[in-house]
């Protein structure tokens, strides 16, 4: 399967995406996270140690384009190869690479931005899964960052903001003709929270994750919720996430 | 004097932002808040709710759509695209849009461009920047007079700030003032002072009373005014003012 998480910084994508990714590597697929921010967020939630992630300069090489400088894989090198090569290997058995690394001031990301791209546009097809932790807010996520999703899941905390930025997603999303689009409604607290981001969303409801301290927790303690409280709330309800997607998105 | 707002998604940005702005009119300051950030909601933080934060948002791409007349100056547009909110803030969105006309003053010219241009002696303006790096990136050739980095006490929160603090320190384009949110033992405030050695620090209190008028879509300014995590971020933005 292909999905990508969005939503509202904070929402909660990084560690839906992380948790999701090593959840489904777990059973055996070969799983690829991506993690398009190129600030440290998935690393976290994937417990994976290195959190810059991002290619190498000998993955990637520089051309030219009726005289613009344009970047792109090594000659010979696959999404594929990428993904078997370069991708850090994490927890679960789960691979994954990052935009790269930002620092600032002025950092030139030109090279290690255009080479994640490329490999967005190859991602290794056979027997392979992937899962993409985009950008927080709405800046187009289902053209650029997303176009590799078969499913988006929208992820919205029962806040006003979170509730709006998900109502802009859906918007979005219809004008993008983006394929299936669902929320996932997170750090729910009682029963109407869900309802709430069904009803402010207008998005069919994938499942919900309850508010959860460990979460917090794991998250002040800079480690994966997995690692952290593997049988918990979070990882429960993740586990049920992949269940039901996987249903869905495969054949019996 | 400008103030900008920076840090990772969900921090609390946006929160510290509105308490900021309306204290700093309460105590008589024409104030001029800025929405730099391309999924805007600062509206619903400062107390205009949903509607009008919404209808902000369908202006901007109007003007987007070539539906609307772009503004001819940085003034016009806050005259024009902005709406008054909650103790005399003015509230304008500013975040970048798809079909920009170049060197326009409305939408070609970067939010801190806009932030730099609208600044002026008697008027402090207080700038919602886009999470993560990009706009503070940009800052070096518009000095700002502080760049409050929020963060939160998580490993993400902390690693995404110390970045934006490094850069903002690097350029030297203003002081760097970390708010620490969410803050509940001696151990998060550990964690915060390692991220920031030598930077100064303000704990903001984990409060459920924020989380709670965040949840309704109210201002924690009107909901819960003597919440400690709200006192914290008035005494934050009485502070800034001193010390100017």
């Amino acid at each position: 399967m292909r999905v990508a998480f969005v939503g509202k910084g904070g929402a909660g994508k990084s560690s839906l995406a992380g948790t999701f990714a090593r959840v489904l590597a777990a059973t055996g697929q070969n799983v690829l996270a991506v993690d398009s921010d190129p600030l440290p967020g998935m690393a976290f939630s994937l417990g994976v140690k290195q959190t810059d992630a991002g290619l190498p300069d000998e993955a990637v090489e520089e051309y030219e384009d009726e005289g613009r400088r344009r970047y792109r894989l090594r000659a010979g090198l696959t999404g594929k190869g990428v993904a078997e090569q370069y991708a850090v290997h994490g927890p679960d058995g789960v691979h994954f690479i990052q935009l790269g690394k930002a620092r600032g001031p002025r950092w030139d990301n030109a090279r290690q931005h255009f080479a994640y791209q490329r490999v967005l546009d190859d991602l290794p097809d056979d027997g392979w899964s992937v899962v993409g932790d985009l950008p927080g807010g709405t800046r187009q996520p289902f053209l650029t960052w997303g176009r590799f999703a078969e499913t988006f899941l929208v992820v919205v905390e029962p806040t006003s903001a979170s509730l709006l930025t998900g109502r802009r997603l859906a918007r979005l999303a219809g004008t993008a003709t983006a394929p299936r689009v669902m929320a996932v409604a997170n750090k729910v607290r009682e029963r109407h929270d869900a309802e709430r981001v069904a009803e402010g969303t207008g998005l069919g409801l994938l499942g919900l994750v309850p508010l959860d301290p460990m979460l917090d927790e794991a998250d002040r303690l800079g480690r994966a919720v997995l690692d952290h409280d593997p049988a918990g709330a979070t990882a429960t309800a993740v586990r049920l996430l992949v269940d039901v997607l996987r249903t869905e998105t495969e054949p019996v | 004097m400008k103030i900008a707002v920076a840090g990772k998604g969900g921090s609390g940005k946006t929160t510290t932002c509105a308490v900021l702005a309306r204290t700093l009119a309460r105590s008589g300051q024409t104030t001029l808040a800025l929405d730099c950030d391309s999924n805007p909601n600062l509206g619903i933080s400062l107390g205009i709710g949903e509607d009008a934060t919404e209808h902000l948002i369908s202006v901007r791409d109007a003007v987007d759509a070539g539906d609307e007349e772009h503004a001819l100056t940085a003034d016009d547009l806050v005259e024009r695209f902005g709406v008054d909110a909650p103790d005399g803030v003015r509230l304008a969105v500013v975040s970048a849009i798809q079909n920009p006309e170049p060197g326009c003053p409305c939408c070609g010219i970067s939010p801190e461009q806009l932030l730099g241009q609208l600044a002026r002696p008697g008027r402090v303006v207080v700038a919602d920047f886009e999470a993560g790096l990009g706009t503070v990136m940009r800052l070096d050739a518009n000095p700002i007079d502080v760049v409050l980095v929020v963060v939160e006490p998580t490993a993400k929160s902390l690693e995404a700030g110390r970045r934006v603090a490094e850069s903002v320190q690097k350029t030297g384009v203003g002081r760097v003032v970390v708010a620490a949110n969410r803050m509940r033992d001696d151990e998060d405030g550990a964690r915060v002072r390692t991220a920031f050695p030598g930077l100064e620090v303000v704990p903001v209190p984990d409060d459920p009373a924020i989380m709670d008028a965040e949840r309704r879509g109210v201002a924690p300014l009107d909901a819960a005014p003597n919440a400690p995590g709200v006192r914290a971020l008035v005494d934050l933005a009485d502070q800034l003012l001193s010390r100017r």
